[in-house]
C-alpha cells in the first residue's frame, strides 16, 4: 500500500540489503520519490529471500523490500557515473546510505561536500558501529549483532546456551531509526536551519536502544536479567510461553486485575486470595509455584479455547501462531493487511502491507519492486534530459 | 545549538506502558514540549504496582522503564472518568498539535475523545491510535502487550532452538513495543510535514501487530515459495556452519561465531589449536560442514571451553571470523564501541538518583537530540503546565486538587487513609 504524504520529498537511495532498504521503503510507502541507485551487476541484496526456480538473481525479499521505488544503474567508480549520481542529488532531499563508513568520501561524494554543494540535501547514514569510534570498520552479521546488544544473553534454557532471536529482526529496527532520522532532517531543514546536514544511525546503538528492561533496571536493581526458559523473567508478573494440548500459547498476565481473570479461567477464583499470590510482590515470591499450577492447566487445554476464554476475561493470552497462520489470519483478512504483488519476476506474491494507515489520503496499490535498471531510461533522460544515444553509450561503456 | 521544534510543537501523550510513550519521548528529545497525561487512580502502569513497596518509598517514582521512556516529559494528572478532567483535558488538546494514545479499541470514543470530537475543538490536531491489533476486525479486542504482539506477528513461533522438543521463547526485550512507537514517531513526522502543506490534522491508526510483522517478512515469503512454515533455527544458520554460541570458561559466559567460508573456517580451526580437525573430511567444504554440524559443534564446544572469553574471542577476531560475547546487560554498557561514542547519557532523577540511559540513536550535527531531561514524577508539573497552558488560577488549581481531578499521589493511598 502507498499514500501520497511524502510526494513532495525526492530521495536518491544508496543502500542495499536490509536496514537500508528497509529505511527508505518506509519513506517510498507514504509516497517519496525513491530512486534507488545500483551497481550495474545489481546490490548484494537482489538475491535475499526464497526464490522460483531457475532464477536466482531476484529473490523475494528483495522484491518486498523495494516496493514503491523506481531503479536506475550506476557505476560510481566511473567519473561519468559519479557526475550523473551529482545530478541525480542536486534537488534532491535526501540521499540514505549504508555503505560502511568513509566509502561515500573514497567515491568522491563526501556527504560534507554534497551538502556544501547543494544545499538542501540532507544525508542519513545507516552502519553497523557508527560513523567513528574504534570499531567503526567493524563487520556484523545478525547472530553476532543480538548477541553483543543483548538481546540473546536472557533468552532459552538456564543449563543451555543462550538462544538467539530469528531472522534479521535487528536490522529493521536500525531502519527505522534510519527512517525517523530522515524525517528529522527534513523537519529540521524546513523550521529552522534552511539547510540539510549528515545524519549518523548506528545499528549497534539501535540494537541497544530496546534493550531498556536490561540496560536501565539493572542499575536500579542490582539483578541482571538471565535465562529463565519458558518465563521471560522472574518477577511480580507471569509472562510466559506455555505448552497446551495442540502446541503453544503466550501469557502475559501483570495486573492485579489479570491475575484474577487467569484464576477465574481455571476455575481457581480461590487463589487470588491466596496469601501466596494476593498481590504483585507475592505472586513475584512465589513465581515458582504459580508457573507449576498454570502448567498443569495449559497443557491440557487447547490453544484456541485458552484464546477465546482468555480474551473473554481481559487477558493477555494469545495462541503462538506460525508464520503460515499468520498469514491465514481472519484478523489481517479483515483488514486487508497483506498485500497481494504481481511482480514480473516472482509472480504473485503476498507481502506485508504498511502498518501506517493515514486518513488524510486514499491507499494506492504497491508498485512492484524494480528490476535493475528498469528506470534509466525514464530517470536519465527525464529527469537528467540525456539523449537515447548518450544513454546508450554509456550503458556500452558499463557506467549505467 | 537548538533542537529540531525549539518547544514550537506541543504533544499531549495519554498512552501508557511502551509504544506510545516511546514515540512522546522521541519528540521531546526533538524539543517539542510533550505533556503526560495520567489518572491517579489508573496511572501508567509502567510504573509498576503499589504492593511492591510502603508508600514513603514512592514505589511508582522507582520503576526503570517508565522512567526512561517518559524522559524530557511534564507529567501531569486529570482524572479521566470525571467530566471535569476530561473538560481539561479537551482545553489541552485545543493547544496541541499532536494526541497520541493506546487505549484498547473504542475506550477513546467512551472517554468521549475520539479523532471526530477532538478534531471539531482544533482542526489542525494530529491524533495517531495506536491499538495492539487495530481499532476493527474480528479480533480487535484481544488484548495486547509487547509479548503477546510480538507472538501474533509471528515472532514467537521462530524463537526455539534447533533441536528443541518445540518450546518457543519470548524475545528479551517486548519488541512489539519499541517497533510500535518507533513507527509512532515515523507516522507523526510524516503527518507533520504534510500537515505544513494542508494545514489540516488527521488521524492515523497504528496497529502494533501491523508494524512487527514485516520484520518477519521472509518466513512469511519463504512459506509461500515452500509451502511450510520455516522452522525455528535456534542458533544455525540455513547455509553456513559452523553458526552458534558455545560456552568459555567461567560462569555463564558465551560467545557467537560465525563462518562464511573455507577460509574463515580453515582460520579459526587454526586460532583454536584444532588443525586435526580442520583436516576432517567430515569438516571440508561448507555443505559437508552444513551435514555434520552437530559433531562441528561439538568439537568447537570442547575446545571454546577451555579459554578465558576474552582470550578466545581477540583470537577468534585475529582469524578475521565475526565474532562476539553474548553481552549481559552490563557489559553492553561496557562495549567500547557503546562507550566511546558516548551512548549511554546519565541523567539524576528525584527519589531513584543519577543513571545511565539510553541516549538518542540519531546523531545530528546542528540539531542535536535531547535525551537527558529526567521523567517527570506522579502531577509534577500539574501547576506549571495548567497555569502556563490553560491559564488557571492557583485557586482554581487547588480546588481541582481538593475535589481529587489532580494529584500528585495515587488516588489508592487517599482513600486508604
Amino acid at each position: 500500500m502507498r499514500y501520497r504524504a511524502l510526494s513532495d520529498v525526492r530521495v536518491v537511495d544508496l543502500t542495499h540489503f536490509i536496514a537500508g532498504s528497509y529505511a527508505t521503503k518506509l519513506l517510498a510507502d507514504m509516497g517519496a520519490d525513491v530512486i534507488k541507485v545500483e551497481p550495474p551487476w545489481g546490490e548484494g541484496g537482489r538475491k535475499l529471500g526464497p526464490h522460483r526456480a531457475g532464477n536466482r538473481d531476484r529473490g523475494a525479499l528483495f522484491a518486498f523490500l523495494n516496493l514503491n521505488k523506481r531503479g536506475v544503474t550506476l557505476n560510481l567508480k566511473h567519473d561519468r557515473g559519479r557526475e550523473l549520481a551529482a545530478g541525480l542529488l542536486d534537488g534532491a532531499d535526501l540521499l540514505v546510505e549504508n555503505f560502511a563508513p568513509g566509502t561515500l568520501a573514497a567515491l568522491g561524494l563526501a556527504p560534507d561536500e554534497m551538502i556544501a554543494k547543494f544545499p538542501r540535501l540532507s544525508i542519513v547514514s545507516i552502519s553497523n558501529f557508527g560513523q567513528d569510534g574504534p570499531e567503526r570498520d567493524g563487520k556484523l552479521n545478525d547472530l553476532v549483532l543480538f548477541a553483543r546488544g543483548g538481546w540473546t544473553f536472557p533468552v532459552g534454557e538456564p543449563d543451555r546456551e543462550p538462544l538467539t532471536p530469528p531472522d534479521s529482526l535487528a536490522q529493521y529496527v536500525g531502519a527505522l531509526y534510519g527512517a525517523v532520522a530522515a524525517m528529522q532532517a527534513l523537519a529540521a531543514r524546513d523550521l529552522g536551519l534552511g539547510h540539510g546536514q549528515h545524519i549518523d544511525v548506528s545499528i549497534l546503538e539501535a540494537t541497544v536502544a530496546t534493550m531498556i528492561y536490561e540496560t536501565v533496571t539493572f542499575q536500579y536493581t542490582g539483578i541482571v536479567r538471565r535465562r529463565e526458559g519458558k518465563r521471560y523473567a522472574v518477577g511480580p508478573f507471569l509472562i510466559v510461553t506455555l505448552k497446551c494440548k495442540d502446541g503453544y500459547a503466550g501469557l502475559h498476565c501483570v495486573t492485579d486485575k489479570q491475575f484474577e481473570g487467569l484464576c477465574d479461567l481455571m476455575g481457581r477464583r480461590e487463589l487470588a486470595s491466596d496469601p501466596r499470590f494476593n498481590t504483585a510482590l507475592n505472586r513475584m515470591l512465589n513465581n515458582n509455584a504459580l508457573l507449576e499450577i498454570v502448567e498443569a492447566f495449559f497443557i491440557g487445554r487447547e490453544r484456541n479455547w485458552l484464546y477465546r476464554e482468555g480474551q473473554r476475561r481481559a487477558i493477555p493470552l494469545v495462541p503462538i501462531p506460525s508464520v503460515a497462520e499468520v498469514l491465514e489470519w481472519e484478523q489481517t483478512k479483515a483488514r486487508n493487511y497483506f498485500e497481494t504483488i504481481d511482480d514480473p519476476v516472482l509472480g504473485t506474491i503476498r507481502v506485508p502491507g504498511t502498518p501506517l494507515r493515514l486518513t488524510s489520503h486514499r491507499g494506492e496499490a504497491s508498485r512492484p519492486a524494480p528490476q535493475l535498471g528498469e528506470h534509466n531510461r525514464e530517470i536519465f533522460g527525464g529527469r537528467l534530459g540525456l539523449s537515447d544515444s548518450t544513454i546508450d553509450a554509456l550503458e556500452k561503456a558499463g557506467t549505467i | 545549538m537548538k533542537t529540531i521544534f525549539d518547544g514550537k510543537v506541543r504533544v499531549l501523550d495519554i498512552s501508557m506502558g511502551w509504544a506510545g510513550p516511546l514515540a512522546g519521548q522521541m519528540f521531546a528529545e526533538m524539543g517539542a514540549e510533550v505533556i503526560k497525561v495520567e489518572d491517579t487512580h489508573h496511572f501508567d502502569w509502567w510504573r509498576g504496582s503499589l504492593s511492591m513497596a510502603p508508600p514513603e518509598m514512592r514505589p511508582i517514582e522507582r520503576a526503570a522503564v517508565f522512567n526512561t521512556v517518559n524522559r524530557g516529559k511534564r507529567g501531569v494528572t486529570l482524572d479521566l472518568a470525571s467530566a471535569r478532567g476530561i473538560e481539561i483535558l479537551k482545553r489541552l488538546v485545543n493547544v496541541s498539535d499532536i494526541l497520541v494514545e493506546n487505549f484498547s479499541p473504542g475506550v477513546i470514543d467512551r472517554l468521549g475523545l475520539g479523532y471526530e470530537s477532538v478534531s471539531a475543538i482544533n482542526p489542525r490536531l494530529i491524533m495517531i491510535s495506536m491499538p495492539s491489533f487495530g481499532n476493527d476486525g474480528p479480533e480487535c479486542n484481544t488484548r495486547g502487550y509487547g509479548n503477546t504482539i510480538e507472538a501474533m506477528a509471528g515472532v514467537t513461533g521462530l524463537t526455539g532452538y534447533h533441536d528443541g522438543d518445540g518450546q518457543r521463547y519470548t524475545l528479551s526485550n517486548a519488541l512489539g513495543d519499541p517497533v510500535g512507537g518507533l513507527h509512532g514517531v515515523f507516522a507523526l513526522m510524516v503527518a507533520m510535514r504534510e500537515r505544513e502543506r494542508t494545514g489540516r490534522g488527521q488521524l492515523i491508526e497504528l496497529a502494533q501487530v501491523e508494524a512487527l510483522i514485516p520484520f518477519v517478512a521472509d518466513a512469511i515469503l519463504e512459506y509461500q515459495f515452500t509451502g511450510k512454515a520455516p522452522a525455528a533455527r535456534g542458533n544455525r544458520h540455513r547455509a553456513h556452519a559452523p553458526h552458534g554460541i558455545y560456552r568459555c570458561a567461567g560462569d555463564d559466559n558465551w560467545i557467537a561465531l560465525a563462518c562464511d567460508t573455507d577460509d574463515q573456517w580453515r582460520s579459526l580451526a587454526g586460532v583454536l589449536g584444532m588443525e586435526r580437525i580442520a583436516a576432517d573430511p567430515r569438516f571440508a567444504g561448507a555443505s559437508a560442514r552444513k551435514v555434520n554440524e552437530d559433531a562441528l559443534d561439538a568439537e568447537l564446544s570442547r575446545a571454546i571451553a577451555q579459554l578465558n572469553a576474552d582470550d578466545c574471542l581477540a583470537r577468534i577476531r585475529d582469524a578475521g571470523v565475526l565474532a562476539a560475547p553474548v553481552n549481559p546487560a552490563p557489559a553492553v554498557m561496557a562495549d567500547p564501541q557503546i562507550q566511546s561514542r558516548e551512548y549511554f547519557v546519565a541523567i539524576d532523577r528525584a527519589v531513584v538518583g543519577t543513571h545511565l540511559y539510553p541516549g538518542a540513536v540519531a546523531r545530528i550535527p546542528d540539531n542535536p537530540l535531547r535525551a537527558d531531561v529526567p521523567a517527570p514524577m506522579l502531577g509534577e508539573h500539574n501547576r506549571q503546565v495548567f497555569a502556563e497552558m490553560l491559564g488557571m488560577t492557583d485557586g482554581e488549581i487547588a480546588e481541582l486538587e481538593r475535589i481529587g481531578v489532580i494529584g500528585s499521589s495515587p488516588r489508592q493511598y487517599r482513600s486508604a487513609s
